[in-house]
């Protein structure tokens, strides 16, 4: 009476995926959508690979796999791990190679299209501070928070609002930036924009996410843009990020929809060999497997050039401070030359007990800089120690605030705001009695790594390693060029007809073009005059 | 999980994540095939045409129901039961209904290797065996040791002997396996999918312990999670807990 297939373990498949990190995932499910019948494996007990969340027993064998390689097969080297006693492990999920959603990306639509976000829970990410002259601002990353910036002069104001009226059509108007292409973005926002270091830094550090200010101008204003119209697409927040974890979880939910399309699942299953001519895979327990398309795996890549040094700290303390209301999450940028002359941003990710990582009353600060070896490493404890004084500071309650009349600004509907930036300075020479407990600290480096050299007509596809950057551009179009290797097209990938609509779907698949002519529209004649200012405002807000 | 009440009819409306275990997908199919789950949300509205409902809103159309229809199960592979999971509706009382969203286990039970996503906030969860085998109560015993590890604390756990019309073949005796339910503190229903005896009892009794007050008050302070379905200072539309058939 059962289903015959369940007794006998399949010995042949079209494809073998080798991996269960976040390209594969999307791979695995959308061949198995496709009609592939796919057999999916990973050497871990775990899903996501090098994508993966780890409780704390699963993170220390892993620190030890990573010190002590038996092949070259991880990117990740130098860990030192440090845990406190009588934690819970299973109470805790640190993400390895954590990422943020923007709520305008091609993940985001095939999320929704394929129904795996159905799995998964996003929480709002709305807080971006920079680091300056030892205190965090919030970033101006609306045309609210330019209008209500106490710190910003009129000109500056203007200069901004200018910009930002540029950037979200830039595409549009080549002959701005043409021949700033590949060239540094901060000469363009100062030649072109007259815009002044500190908001330079901003937008290249905290809103593009971008390590250094020399980055490409193409590249900056393409993720500038992202920023500003991702905001308020959900809500007044740009980014996402998926609880438990980061890529990890939304592999897993990729793993689930393959496997609802009939994809077998085998974790703690390692591949010993594959034979490219036969396609015969050979698991580690003596069991054949014939392969009649392809082997796609995350295994056997050859470290690249680029690195990025990471650093973990579970700290007994909410860190509400740092987050909107309502929140969980923070990102808090260091620029380049704020910590003892650090050549490139440190970025950390703050994640509150909201995120499911860490419980009740902990946060977890995921730092990384593409600084590498020791001086990555200086950088980052740095960075630790002014998040540290920081969050000390922000968070007595016995201390007694000194603002004056002019640190407070009133919103357009008389709400009082206090400028952050002066509560900063007005912070700076207090000592705090307390101090910080760490729960867990740890340092490791993750190297960027390739697909090695190999014949075009091999039945192996690989897989890249996660990127080192933040957010998880170039992930899909990975995973699509994973899919036309095997398929010979990407025309229809997860192009699946679900005809299992219920009441709570009444998704489209994209989300609506709201924003970007909402901030298009703003007019900057208007800045210099208060009055117009006051009006224009009340007329497009909606506090 | 989440409740609302609806504010035109004062009826109370929960969610609940429930995963089945131990069972094959074959046997969730004949489970829900038979209907009565269907039948049973249908009640209070009077709908008689449960199969609709189930082909329109449930399930996938193209795969599940075509299933059923030409009868198909033959060379059923493993699992392909719609895009994400199933929901299944039940009016516990005239106020209060009870909307179950079903995960099962698809391809990823047979080498044990279940996502923690699986488990994570699973409210409920059914592990079945098959009374005619005796190893399948031992299969059962080491999900429901997985259950306990993985998930929640407070999760409510129904062992269910299915396959009661086969009492003849029968190789696990009642007494054995609901002294192992009360040791363990599972509910315990021997039921079968093929005339669906009990089956309505089995859901119905979770339904009984799951906790409908608690649920309604965390619900208002827990941070909320961004809802991809409703982009941008939408209302959320009014929860539609009757029957749409």
């Amino acid at each position: 009476m059962s289903a015959t297939s369940s007794t006998a373990p399949p010995d042949t498949c079209d494809v073998l995926v080798y991996g269960s990190g976040l390209v594969e995932s999307i791979a695995a499910a959308a061949l198995a959508w496709q009609g592939t019948n796919v057999l999916h494996l990973d050497d871990n007990p775990y899903y996501g690979g090098l994508w993966a969340s780890l409780n704390l027993e699963e993170l220390k064998t892993w620190t030890d796999k990573i010190n002590n390689p038996t092949a070259n097969d991880t990117p990740f080297s130098n860990a030192y791990l440090y845990i406190s006693r009588n934690l819970d492990p299973r109470k805790y999920a640190i993400d390895i190679s954590p990422h943020v959603l923007f709520t305008r990306s091609d993940l985001l639509n095939l999320l929704i299209q394929s129904r795996v976000s159905r799995y998964l829970e996003f929480k709002p990410l709305g807080s971006f501070h920079t680091f300056e002259q030892d205190s965090f601002e919030k970033v101006p990353g609306s045309k609210e928070d330019i209008f209500t910036s106490q710190n910003l002069t009129l000109l500056t104001k203007r200069s901004l609002m200018r910009f930002m009226k540029f950037v979200v059509i830039w595409d549009e108007t080549p002959d701005v930036w043409l021949e700033y292409k590949g060239k540094p973005i901060s000469s363009f926002l100062k030649d072109k924009f007259s815009l002044d270091q500190p908001q330079i830094v901003e937008l290249v550090h905290s809103i593009a996410l971008l390590p250094s200010l020399s980055s490409p101008t193409e590249l900056a204003l393409d993720r500038i843009k992202r920023y500003l119209t991702s905001m308020q697409v959900y809500g007044n927040f740009p980014a996402m990020y998926s609880m438990y974890g980061s890529g990890g979880e939304i592999a897993q939910g990729f793993c689930r929809s393959a496997a609802v399309a009939g994809a077998v699942y085998r974790l703690g299953t390692k591949l010993s060999r594959f034979d490219d001519e036969s396609g015969v895979a050979v698991l580690e327990n003596g069991e054949k497997i014939k392969v009649t398309e392809k082997l796609i795996t995350s295994h056997g890549l050859v470290p690249g050039d680029q690195e990025i040094t990471r650093m973990v700290a579970v700290v007994e303390k909410d860190c509400k401070e740092w987050f909107a209301e309502g929140e969980s999450a923070a990102i808090v940028v260091f620029p380049s030359d704020t910590l003892d002359g650090n050549r490139y941003a440190v970025q950390a990710l703050v994640l509150g007990s909201g995120s499911g990582q860490v419980p009740t009353g902990q946060a977890v600060w995921y730092l990384s800089t593409q600084e590498s070896g020791e001086q990555g490493r200086k950088d980052l404890f740095l960075a630790l120690e002014k998040m540290e004084e920081s969050i000390l500071r922000e968070s007595t309650e016995d201390f007694e605030f000194d603002v004056s009349e002019e640190d407070i600004a009133y919103l357009p509907n008389g709400m009082p705001v206090v400028s952050s930036v002066r509560l900063g300075e007005s912070l700076r020479n207090f000592t705090p009695k307390e101090s910080l407990k760490y729960l867990l600290k740890l340092t490791y480096t993750q190297k960027v790594t390739v697909a090695p050299q190999q014949n075009p007509s091999s039945k192996t596809i690989y897989v890249p390693a996660p990127s080192i950057d933040i957010v998880y551009d170039g992930i899909l179009s990975q995973a699509q060029a994973v899919y036309e290797s095997v398929t010979g097209t990407v025309e229809d990938f997860f192009d699946v007809d679900f005809e299992d609509e219920d009441d709570d779907a009444t998704a489209t698949g994209n989300p609506p073009d709201t924003s970007i002519r909402d901030v298009a529209d703003m007019d900057d004649e208007n800045l210099g005059d208060h009055q117009d200012f006051d009006e224009e405002v009340a007329g497009e807000m909606t506090i | 999980m989440a409740v609302a009440r609806d504010s035109t009819s004062s009826t109370r409306f929960a969610q609940f994540k429930l995963v089945l275990l131990g069972l094959d997908s074959y046997m969730l199919l004949s489970l829900l095939a038979d209907g009565r789950l269907f039948r049973l949300s249908c009640q209070t509205t009077g709908c008689t045409d449960c199969f609709a409902y189930l082909g329109e809103s449930a399930v996938g159309k193209s795969s599940l129901v075509l299933r059923f229809v030409k009868d198909q199960f033959d060379d059923y592979r493993e699992s392909t039961i719609g895009a994400a999971f199933l929901t299944q509706t039940i009016a516990l009382d005239e106020s209060t209904t009870i909307k179950f969203e079903i995960w099962d286990t698809a391809g990823q039970e047979r080498y044990k290797s279940l996502a923690p996503m699986y488990y994570r906030n699973a409210n409920c969860a059914v592990v079945v065996y098959d009374i005619t085998q005796a190893a399948s109560l031992d299969k059962a015993k080491s999900w429901v040791k997985e259950l306990q590890r993985q998930a929640n604390e407070n999760i409510i756990i129904a062992l269910a002997g299915n396959k009661l019309d086969l009492d003849a073949k029968r190789q696990v005796e009642t007494a054995a396996a609901e002294a192992y339910a009360r040791e363990s503190g599972l509910l315990f229903f021997e039921t079968s999918a093929k005339s669906g005896e009990n089956v309505t009892e089995l859901f119905t009794a979770i339904a009984k312990r799951l906790p409908l007050e608690t649920a309604s008050t965390r619900q208002r302070t827990a941070p909320k999670g961004v809802d991809l379905n409703r982009p941008n200072r939408r209302a959320p539309a009014a929860s539609n807990n009757g029957c749409t058939c």
